[in-house]
């Protein structure tokens, strides 16, 4: 048997195993049903109203910020595997870059974006 | 048989799942009326396409696709989405006129597509082979913090201006709004 038809075996047997407990387990289990089982939570206080709800903007912010800086460091990874063999002058563009970004963080802080309001 | 299992190898099934869920979220994101559910199916869409790199072995681009697309894209796009009011309520049904145009729109650039495909006549070429096959961290960090020719210094320096660009318009965006949400 080739490493293929292994995969094909392997795989097929996976699915019909998976499916079959699936599928016996709705067939024979016992079901009861009624009104609690249906609440969010256990105990506590009863909810009221829908969750849904408007957010504050404050989220955005920090969402959009952390974007920023997630690609900020993505953008860092080729450098910092290749450290060693660049030397100071990688080292030196590396800190301009990220001189320039922490102007960015700089802003942010001083607009009272950080705050939490 | 034969022909079926030369075909069946573990790259091209794990390819046919990835593109399958691809697909199927891809749709359900586009016509389902919730929005926060589209989200939710964009992020499968987003998740699939890292498997598609990792199948490739651009584990960097797997990275990046994860990190930023699936990790930072889609909570911004959840943030904006439960930044709406009225947001339970689900959206209206679209007329049958837009439906009709967007259809026509969609199957026109799939054809483009699918021509532009089919004319190029891919080759089977050992030297691309070992162009694509050998880019690791280490070129990818040689090509981008070099000085020479087709080594890319200076747009990575830009690419810091321009986050900067982003974060300084995103403050100020923000801080309005947050001014107008006190009001």
């Amino acid at each position: 048997m080739s490493s293929g038809e292994i995969f094909i075996v392997v795989f097929i047997t996976a699915i019909i195993l998976v499916s079959a407990a699936l599928v016996i387990a709705m067939l024979i289990s016992p079901r009861s049903t009624n009104e609690q089982k249906g609440e969010p939570y256990e105990c506590g206080i009863p909810t009221r109203g829908t969750s849904w709800m408007q957010f504050k903007i404050g989220y955005y912010l920090f969402a959009i910020l952390f974007l920023m800086f997630d690609v900020e460091t993505v953008l860092l990874f080729p450098w910092a595997v290749i450290m060693k063999s660049l030397g100071v002058m990688g080292l030196c563009s590396v800190l301009f870059f990220l001189f320039i970004l922490v102007l960015g963080l700089a802003y942010a802080w001083k607009k009272g974006a950080l705050e939490w309001k | 048989m034969e022909f079926l299992t030369a075909y069946l190898t573990a790259n091209n099934i794990i390819f046919f799942i990835l593109a399958a869920i691809i697909l199927v979220f891809g749709f359900l994101s586009v016509t389902t009326t919730k929005i926060l559910r589209a989200a939710t199916y964009l992020f499968f869409v987003l998740f699939a396409i890292a498997g598609l790199y990792l199948l490739l072995t651009y584990e960097f681009i797997a990275a990046v696709q994860l990190s930023v697309y699936a990790g930072g894209i889609v909570v911004l796009l959840v943030f904006a989405i439960l930044l709406v009011k009225n947001l339970g309520e689900e959206t209206e049904k679209v007329s049958c006129q837009k439906k009709l145009v967007s259809a026509i729109a969609a199957i026109s650039g799939v054809v483009i597509s699918l021509v532009t495909l089919f004319g190029f006549g891919f080759q089977n070429n050992e030297s691309a082979d070992e162009l694509t096959a050998n880019v690791n961290m280490e070129t990818i960090g040689h090509t981008l913090m070099g000085v020479e020719k087709y080594q890319y210094l200076l747009p990575f320096e830009a690419a810091s201006v321009f986050l900067l660009a982003c974060i300084i318009g995103s403050v100020v965006v923000a801080t309005n709004l947050k001014k107008e949400d006190k009001k």
